[in-house]
């Protein structure tokens, strides 16, 4: 049956998320972009008590622990996982981002790791100090075309050596571990490419710079460098047999894309709270500042009732994306029209939002830095133009056409 | 529990409309347009599988649908044609009214007729239709009401049996009147050639008709929580057609770039071309949500449900203008002459949403309830 009621877990994630963005992280968004940085101690305490940003968590669902015999719960987790991430992102993008965990380097070891290599990685994220997972696809000369990267890896026994450099990695310096997508030969195109799980401290691996940026400042976004970086064969991302049992199917660029379905409705959810925390305050300041009638009153009227819609639209979906992955259905062409719309309509509310509030905006209010914060969400995970082009193959598939 | 999921009675219910709308609607869309009216075998088909009488009430032998189910329907039927729906005879918008007022004697006692399939004409002076220009008017009697004026067009007027009237009196309170004798009305042919051709579109004359006391249906607040009710209603059933042509013109878009050939190859490899389909994928999949998730807070009578409809209906409008020019733009010539349906689907599209409320409107209502908070704001 259509619904767009929680149900009652739902609900109660949304209610303690909200809790803690309104209460732990709102408090320290300000300071942090000043800062340009989380403060370590605040980190340390919110990894003591149990926060994490783990996006690969939200594709478990409660059907893991089910029993044979019970009949079988629906799973949820994708659903809650959007949820959760909308209310975290109201409180603060850039310091919800910032959370200890694997983050976005979880899905592609939860979807593709050995058990052997998930118990590894995954296990780390314990209360004793916070650690991070982190997500290497970009290059300087590969953005958008996934599949033209450079980064090398060369077999050698017992191993890999990876040579190349990696941009706009999320928390990549403090990073327990990075997923490194490298190709053993460029010849091959999308099958040569394959996944590694580079640990920090690995000879040859190096942080060049941090990036300066627009918005998200008190987020690490780093710069890696790998110079004859000898990664072990266990390391390799489900391991030899992966690759072999896929044959010449572009398996390492299946990693990569694949996460994409789990990680870009989870980024829709984060450009969404970043509306909603927009909206919300423009909207007090409307109804407290604003005369009840005239032009002003119904300037204001559309472009928060425009701002309301398009995060409805948007929220709506993201609810479709994760619906979609916790039934198991394919779920690509959701995924990217939520991640396409709640990336730029987040921006357009932003900017309506600080055309309502006027000059006085510019003088240190959330808005204009949530504007700042939210422009990287219509081009990371996928640009706009990716999304699009995702959408659109989707659309002609019956008809075997390649955009 | 969020889901997306329709019933099972849904899905089958679902499959007669859209198997109904491919087969019996699509192909008779021209000739309809052509005659000006919707074919009577294809009326009577549509009662006899009961897509006439969703949101009657059950005491009226109507399905009493829910919301929900409802727009799932309209949206598969109006894939054949919007022009054709929006034709069909019968109780039409008033039948929201009707489902709201189903023991009020006046109506009751005609129940038969009208549930039967006797046409209602349904004229609503508020709700944001009516502009500056507006030239009927209801003269509040001590023993009952005058009307006095000519009406905005409406949709099957020229077949009307009875007519529901809603709006401010003379003294600016809400009344609902009823009138059940078509002699009290002329119909004002006029010069239609936009769009929504076979609907019947007309206007009403009316010359001090007298309004007696036992066909007023409502007054006063009353008047006001009806008409709030019922105008949600009608939004969120109105935009659930207009997702229903979006689907056809995006679906009819999509098959011809993928087939039409040019410099070479097929004209969705260029991506000026399947961009503008995925944009309008993506519009046509916003207002569809924004319709359902309008309908399940209808159903749900939650307080914002007014809201979620004026929401749905100017979402629908826009997306609407959008996806049927679109269509018209990617067949490029072939979407301006009539040997394609994608030029009457924008025809019909642009008339629609002149009929059901202006965009700016719907707009700064739904900000009115959102800056005064649900409960706050009056009805319009």
């Amino acid at each position: 049956m259509i619904s767009f009621e929680l149900s009652e877990q739902q609900q109660q994630i949304k209610e303690m998320t909200h809790w803690f963005a309104e209460n732990e992280i709102r408090p320290i968004a300000l300071e942090a972009d000043k800062m340009e940085k989380v403060p370590d101690d605040w980190l340390d305490k919110v990894n003591k008590m149990g926060i994490h940003l783990n996006t690969s968590s939200f594709s478990g669902g409660a059907s893991s622990s089910s029993s044979g015999k019970k009949a079988k719960k629906e799973r949820e987790g994708n659903r809650m996982g959007v949820l959760a991430t909308e209310e975290m992102a109201w409180g603060d993008p850039a310091v919800t981002l910032s959370l200890p965990g694997a983050g976005l380097g979880g899905p592609p070891v939860e979807s593709s790791g050995t058990p052997e290599q998930k118990e590894r990685f995954l296990s780390i994220f314990q209360n004793d100090q916070p650690r991070w997972g982190a997500y290497a696809l970009t290059e300087p000369d590969a953005g958008s075309d996934a599949s033209a990267i450079h980064t090398t890896a060369t077999k050698v026994d017992g191993g890999y050596i990876l040579n190349g450099q990696k941009i706009f990695i999320t928390n990549g310096a403090r990073a327990s571990w990075v997923v490194v997508f490298a190709t053993v030969d460029s010849s091959l195109g999308r099958a040569g490419q394959r996944a590694f799980v580079v640990e920090k401290g690995t000879a040859g691996f190096s942080c060049s710079r941090l990036a300066q940026k627009m918005g998200l400042r008190a987020n690490e976004t780093a710069e890696l460098v790998f110079e004859d970086c000898f990664v072990p064969q266990e390391n390799l991302l489900g391991g030899e047999g992966l690759y072999e049992m896929n044959g010449s199917k572009p398996s390492g660029f299946q990693v990569a894309m694949k996460t994409f379905d789990s990680t870009r409705p989870i980024v829709a959810a984060m450009a969404i709270g970043i509306a909603r925390a927009a909206y919300e305050y423009t909207l007090d300041i409307v109804k407290h500042d604003y005369p009840k009638q005239g032009d002003f009153f119904r300037m204001a009227s559309e472009i928060l009732g425009e701002a309301e819609q398009n995060i409805a639209a948007a929220r709506l979906l993201t609810w479709e994306a994760a619906w979609k992955a916790d039934l198991g259905m394919a779920n690509a062409k959701e995924a990217a029209m939520c991640k396409a719309y709640a990336g730029k309509t987040g921006l357009d509310v932003c900017a309506k939002c600080l055309e309502l509030l006027g000059p006085t905006g510019l003088d240190g209010q959330l808005v204009e830095k949530l504007y700042r914060d939210v422009k990287v969400f219509d081009i990371f995970e996928g640009t706009n133009e990716i999304q699009h082009l995702v959408i659109a193959r989707r659309q002609y598939a019956p008809y075997n056409i390649r955009v | 529990m969020i889901s997306f999921q329709p019933t099972e009675d849904e899905i089958s219910f679902i499959k007669v409309a859209k198997d109904f709308a491919k087969n019996r609607i699509r192909p008779l869309a021209r000739a309809c347009e052509k005659r000006r009216a919707v074919d009577k075998t294809l009326d009577d088909e549509a009662a006899e599988l009961g897509f006439l009488s969703l949101e009657l009430p059950e005491s009226w032998e109507g399905l009493e649908l829910s919301s929900i189910t409802q727009v799932q329907l309209m949206q598969a039927l109006s894939y054949g044609d919007l022009d054709i729906i929006q034709g069909f005879q019968g109780a039409g918008d008033a039948a929201s009214l009707f489902r709201l007022l189903p023991d009020i004697p006046i109506l009751k006692n005609n129940k038969e007729d009208l549930a039967g399939g006797a046409t209602t004409a349904l004229l609503d002076l508020g709700n944001g239709v009516e502009g500056p220009g507006k030239q009927l008017n209801i003269h509040r009697r001590q023993d009952g009401y005058i009307l006095q004026g000519l009406s905005h067009p409406v949709r099957m007027a020229p077949s009307a049996d009875y007519a529901m009237i809603a709006g401010d009196d003379s003294h600016g309170k809400s009344v609902i009147l009823w009138l059940d004798n078509s002699a009290d009305w002329t119909i004002q042919q006029g010069d239609y050639r936009l769009g929504l051709l076979a609907s019947g579109l007309g206007r009403l004359s009316f010359e001090r008709v007298k309004v007696p006391a036992t066909h007023v249906l409502a007054e006063g607040e009353a008047a006001d929580d009806i008409l709030r009710e019922a105008r949600t209603r009608i939004r969120i059933l109105q935009a659930a057609k207009e997702t229903g042509l979006m689907e056809a013109a995006l679906d009819y878009a999509t098959e011809y770039t993928a087939e039409r050939k040019a410099f070479g190859r097929e004209i969705a490899a260029f991506q000026g071309v399947s961009f503008r389909v995925a944009s309008m994928a993506l519009e046509t999949r916003i207002a569809n949500h924004l319709v359902l998730e309008a309908a399940a807070g209808m159903d749900n009578q939650e307080p914002a449900a007014e809201r979620l409809s004026l929401r749905a209906m100017h979402r629908a409008h826009r997306s609407l203008r959008y996806v049927t020019d679109s269509a018209v733009q990617l067949l490029g010539g072939h979407g301006f002459v009539q040997d394609f349906p994608a030029e009457k689907w924008m025809r019909d599209a642009q008339a629609q949403v002149m009929l059901y409320g202006r965009e700016n409107d719907l707009l700064a209502r739904s900000g009115d309830h959102l800056i005064a908070g649900e409960k706050e704001v009056t009805v319009t």
